[in-house]
């Protein structure tokens, strides 16, 4: 387990990138990242809406209602262009971010 | 068959796709109280419907797909999901800036910051008071910094708009922008063409801070840009 405010800080990123893959609807986003993460990432699912709503209105990312042949109609969310762009943008602070903090805590560890 | 959600889609949501098996599983005495609650404390929020049927279609997709003691169900709910009271807490936060709030928040601010200076203006000219006085020659001396102070301020508007709105922001930074820059326009034309005292910005009205004046309101459009562009970054 991370701490919480971490995994906050990174779930619209990770959401971003999981939507980056194919659309999903919200309980899956949440299952998919419990199981890609070993279940160490793990977050109260109510808290993913207000994060899926802040990123329409931003509009990184938008919904659409699919009708299954079981069960009740499902909110699927997909990712906009503007999304894409913003994740490439995010992701590769976050790896140059994971890259320097790797060289200077590996340099202490040594 | 696909739809983009609208708001009469999500209002159908139940109506359109439960069957009465399925109606069932929202019967549970404990779902009903975690579903009820929530309802409860979000209270009259204008996407209510909206956001009720996430949280009911995520209940569903939770109960079908996992097996939960019976006993339960409640507690189970509110440690997957969080207290109704902490959700609505969060849905209050995320609806509080609007965008709405956010140009008329720096309109206001820029509208405040010439009534400020006029009535400094006036007060200096009018009246004679000793700590007006020493304020004025000191705001006078240091006008580089107020520049640079209020070129920030141009910054901030663009960062805001662009870490609350991100992609979308960029019409509301145009919008604001337009509102906000009416009383540096009024004023500045009220200046050149000298509708005003002259003699009341004396000594601070040279022809060289006239110009940077000019060129400095151009160069605010370019700043709130990159402020903006700096806050979207932080807006993921």
């Amino acid at each position: 387990m991370f701490n919480r405010e971490l995994v906050k800080g990174s779930t619209s990123l990770l959401v971003l990138q999981l939507l980056n893959e194919r659309d999903m609807y919200g309980y899956e986003l949440v299952k998919e990242m419990d199981r890609r993460s070993d279940h160490n990432l793990q977050m109260k699912e109510g808290t993913l809406y207000p994060a899926l709503h802040k990123m329409e209105k931003q509009e990184y990312i938008e919904c659409y209602w699919q009708n299954q042949k079981k069960g009740p109609a499902r909110k699927y969310y997909r990712i906009t262009a503007q999304g894409k762009e913003i994740l490439a943008e995010r992701t590769s602070e976050w790896h140059r971010y994971v890259q320097v903090m790797n060289n200077l805590i590996g340099k202490n560890e040594s | 068959m696909a739809s983009l959600c609208s708001g009469n889609e999500q209002l159908n949501w139940e109506k359109r796709v439960m069957t009465v098996d399925e109606e069932e599983l929202f019967r549970d005495i404990a779902t009903q109280r975690f579903l009820n609650e929530l309802d409860k404390e979000i209270g009259d929020y204008p996407d209510k419907q909206s956001i009720m049927a996430d949280y009911k279609l995520h209940v569903y997709d939770l109960l079908q797909e996992e097996t939960l003691d019976g006993d339960k169900i409640y507690e189970e709910l509110v440690n997957r999901l969080g207290t109704p009271k902490e959700l609505a807490l969060l849905w209050k936060q995320e609806t509080a800036v609007t965008p709405r709030k956010m140009q008329w928040l720096f309109v206001l601010c820029n509208f405040a910051i010439f009534l400020g200076g006029v009535l400094l203006t006036i007060g200096y000219n009018v009246f004679d008071w000793s700590w007006l006085e020493s304020l004025w020659t000191g705001l006078t001396d240091a006008t580089s910094i107020i520049i640079l102070a209020y070129t920030m301020f141009w910054g901030l508007l663009g960062y805001e708009i662009g870490k609350a709105f991100g992609a979308r922001g960029y019409k509301l930074l145009n919008k604001t922008f337009i509102f906000s820059i009416v009383p540096n326009l009024v004023f500045m034309y009220l200046i050149v063409f000298k509708l005003i005292p002259y003699e009341w910005f004396q000594p601070i009205l040279s022809f060289r801070l006239v110009v940077v004046c000019i060129l400095c309101t151009g160069f605010l459009y370019p700043v709130s840009w990159l402020g903006y562009r700096w806050g979207r970054k932080a807006s993921v």
